[in-house]
């Protein structure tokens, strides 16, 4: 069976990239949210496995979304993936209780390391 | 911009980090040259935040930028909005790992702007390029341009290429 993922981002690119990484794998993509507010909204309806979360989005940012997730559903597992690989971040990622961070652009090997980790 | 580095170190940052994300978000290998661009360009073009007074322009051969874009969107055709999104997601993903690397190198928060997507080449009022890198693809037939500008009120040295 497999593991439904919530990816949230507003790049197209990345939404490529993980379709390409997740194919043959035991994870799926089961929804696409474009911002944090999207992501917050869907949330309850996608019920994911695991949620992907970029950091700078318009509106709302991953941070922000991912707090506000967290705080109704604290049992969500999100995994920060964003090139703003900074000290700052990591440590407020941390604090909110994100289960991981994946710096962009991001490997195949690590992605789903992280994911492992973050589902564990 | 106590930290900041010298324009050798971010000079090097840049090529490591355009090769890096060029391959593996498009798998296109460039490779530092003398490739003379073409006539038929495209520039995207992104500014540093928060005082650094400093942009960066990717300006390339359009054949270039197209084979990307459709290489990373698995999409035979590209359409002129497929190509500024492309760009722009590139570049803005090429400046996230400089970002990075800066940060690692310097302890310097290195925020940017949106980048801007331009047909033609571009080039920033105010500002002088510091360094040009030049890259030419494996078949030496295409290539792009990596220019990091400075403002023209700081001359050499400002920014994250501090000299």
């Amino acid at each position: 069976m497999h593991r439904r993922i919530m990816v949230v981002d507003d790049s197209r690119l990345v939404r490529v990239q993980l379709e390409d990484v997740l194919k043959g794998t035991e994870y799926e993509v089961a929804a696409y949210c474009r911002s944090g507010e999207d992501a917050i909204a869907q949330y309850a309806t996608v019920q994911p496995d695991l949620v992907t979360m970029d950091i700078i989005m318009p509106g709302m940012d991953g941070l922000d979304a991912a707090e506000a997730i967290l705080k109704n559903h604290p049992d969500a597992r999100i995994v920060m993936i964003s090139s703003l690989a900074y000290d700052e971040t990591f440590a407020r990622a941390k604090t909110i209780g994100a289960k991981g961070f994946v710096e962009k652009p991001f490997h195949q090997e690590q992605l789903l390391k992280v994911f492992a980790q973050a589902l564990s | 911009m106590s930290a900041a580095m010298t324009k050798e170190g971010l000079a090097q940052i840049l090529d490591q980090a355009l090769q890096d994300v060029t391959e593996r978000t498009a798998g296109v290998r460039l490779f530092q040259g003398d490739q003379p661009l073409g006539k038929d360009l495209c520039t995207v073009h992104i500014t540093f935040d928060e005082g650094f007074d400093t942009s960066l322009t990717l300006c390339a051969d359009t054949g270039l930028l197209v084979r990307m874009a459709r290489n990373s969107f698995h999409e035979e055709v590209v359409t002129p909005e497929d190509l500024e999104e492309f760009s722009k997601e590139y570049l803005n993903v090429l400046c996230g790992k400089v970002a990075g690397a800066v940060f690692r190198a310097t302890q310097v928060p290195v925020h940017f702007g949106a980048p801007m997507f331009y047909s033609g080449r571009y080039e920033p009022a105010g500002q002088a390029a510091q360094f040009i890198l030049t890259y030419a693809d494996e078949q030496n037939s295409e290539g792009a341009q990596l220019i990091h500008h400075v403002s023209c009120a700081h001359g050499d040295g400002a920014g994250p290429g501090e000299s």
